[in-house]
């Protein structure tokens, strides 16, 4: 298992595509930061430094790319093929890349929060305003973001591995994303805090995001969240298992 | 415990369609194999579930008297290359092999090996993406060899070649067959097996036509070629 864990990583490092979605997810923090800045009146209100670290964990958009990349990437390459003659036990193979991709995570979150907290102590000190931000409430945000990057890494596998075909896939995580969970959370009313893309935002203490509901606890959030993650493990290697590789 | 490859009852429906019906042969020990058939006849759905691929709907078909994935070590026991294309086209190829490798137990020097063995030595650390199909089938031969296994399964693996490239295909594999392996490579094209087979086994629609010695498919005095297209004919 450790060796395909490792594998997992190896391949990960040798190619170019993680590499260009983190790059795009730094483009995407600072943008955010930065655009918050110019369009604020003023950072001087509660809510502004958490929101402008919070983009670290909007971040998660593209773990969720990279983690639909696990399996249906190897569909669009049929390279699927080698990986279950190499290890025909399918469940293993699809557990190392749940491991490794939620690895990748991590090291996705952990970039991620260091861009966002530079980004923003940056802008802080060009527009001369103090950080109003106790050591606490910065860990507890940094730690929600990054724990939301993960948790999209997984939840990404196994929306690869249920759907398999890699444009189908990014394509309804996006649509999901922008579109779907607002009209899904119209129709089931205080649910809609639990809905994936809200939950995440409650984990990454992003303010005030689930249109006019509370969110929920960042404690829920995260609990919410690692139900996501868990299910759609479990959606990964169910699919994988029995299904013909033609 | 059984040796060798052996296909027993072999069924795969597909809904309504089916692939393979009824498929039984046995695959002799240390020969080079032709498995041949027109395209759509189920030769590839047949290897398919050989290597636990895909799930018989009924039957089986067993490497030394186990399915592939109770195998303890498929790679070093059977080497495949069933797809040609099945690269990440941003990999280096020695990447790509290197990562293979690691499942099959085997080190960076067989990695060169198998480099050395499909001439793909000096395009080692270039990108899959960059490669001809003829280019990509040596890889995917590369790849079957990584294990050193005793049985070796190949999809249509001329495609894509040159009639250098061909050439060379035919002394691989009789080269592998004189090791004492046995070699299992299927082709729409009897022509290609020819001269390397010695034993054919011929499906259509996913039926078996025909299983035995290549040098009896024309003991009635007709050609090959002729007996071919009479077994693969629109039954």
């Amino acid at each position: 298992m450790r060796t395909l864990i490792h594998l997992e990583l190896y391949k990960l490092r040798t190619v170019r595509a993680p590499l260009v979605l983190l790059g795009l997810s730094q483009l995407l923090i600072v943008g955010g930061v930065t655009g918050l800045v110019v369009s604020s009146d003023t950072l001087r209100t509660a809510d502004a430094a958490p929101s402008a670290l919070a983009h670290a964990g909007l971040a998660s958009l593209f773990t969720l790319v990279l983690g639909i990349m696990a399996v249906a990437g190897e569909y669009r390459n049929q390279t699927i093929t080698d990986t279950f003659l190499s290890t025909p036990r399918r469940s293993r193979a699809i557990a190392a890349k749940l491991v490794a991709y939620a690895v990748a995570g991590a090291a996705f979150a952990a970039v991620n929060a260091v861009t966002a907290v530079v980004a923003t102590r940056t802008w802080w000190s060009v527009e001369g305003v103090p950080l109003d931000l106790d050591e606490a409430e910065l860990w507890r945000t940094i730690a929600g973001c990054a724990a939301w990057n993960v948790a999209f890494a997984v939840v990404g596998v196994g929306v690869g591995a249920l759907m398999r075909n890699l444009t189908a896939a990014v394509a309804a995580a996006l649509a999901w994303i922008a579109l779907v969970e607002g009209i899904v959370g119209q129709l089931v009313g205080d649910l809609a805090r639990w809905l994936p893309f809200s939950a995440g935002s409650a984990l990454g203490d992003l303010p005030g995001r689930v249109g006019g509901l509370e969110p929920v606890s960042q404690v829920a959030g995260a609990a919410a969240l690692a139900g996501y993650a868990a299910l759609f493990a479990l959606v990964a290697v169910t699919t994988t298992v029995r299904r013909d590789v033609t | 415990m059984a040796q060798g490859i052996s296909i027993e009852g072999l069924t795969k429906r597909f809904g309504s369609i089916t692939a393979v019906d009824d498929l039984s042969f046995d695959v002799p020990s240390g020969r080079v194999t032709g498995f041949l058939g027109p395209n759509g006849a189920g030769k590839t759905t047949t290897l398919r579930m050989l290597l636990g691929l895909v799930a018989p709907t009924s039957g089986e078909a067993l490497v030394d008297g186990r399915r592939y994935q109770d195998l303890d070590a498929p790679r070093r026991t059977v080497g495949a290359a069933v797809e040609a294309m099945a690269a990440h086209p941003g990999r280096r190829a020695r990447d790509h092999l290197w990562v293979l490798a690691r499942t099959a137990g085997a080190g960076p020097e067989r990695v060169d090996e198998v480099l050395e063995m499909v001439g793909l030595t000096e395009a080692q650390h270039r990108r899959v993406g960059g490669f001809s199909l003829g280019m990509r089938q040596r890889l995917g031969l590369a790849s079957a060899l990584l294990g050193d296994p005793q049985y070796l399964v190949l999809d249509e693996p001329a495609n894509g070649l040159d009639p250098a490239g061909m050439a060379w295909l035919r002394g691989l594999l009789r080269g592998l067959a004189a090791e004492g392996r046995t070699v299992l490579v299927s082709s729409h094209v009897l022509s290609e097996v020819a001269q390397t087979a010695d034993h054919v086994v011929i499906v259509n629609a996913g039926r078996l036509r025909y299983a035995g010695p290549l040098a009896e498919l024309d003991a009635d005095g007709r050609s090959l070629e002729e007996a071919f297209l009479d077994l693969t004919a629109t039954s």
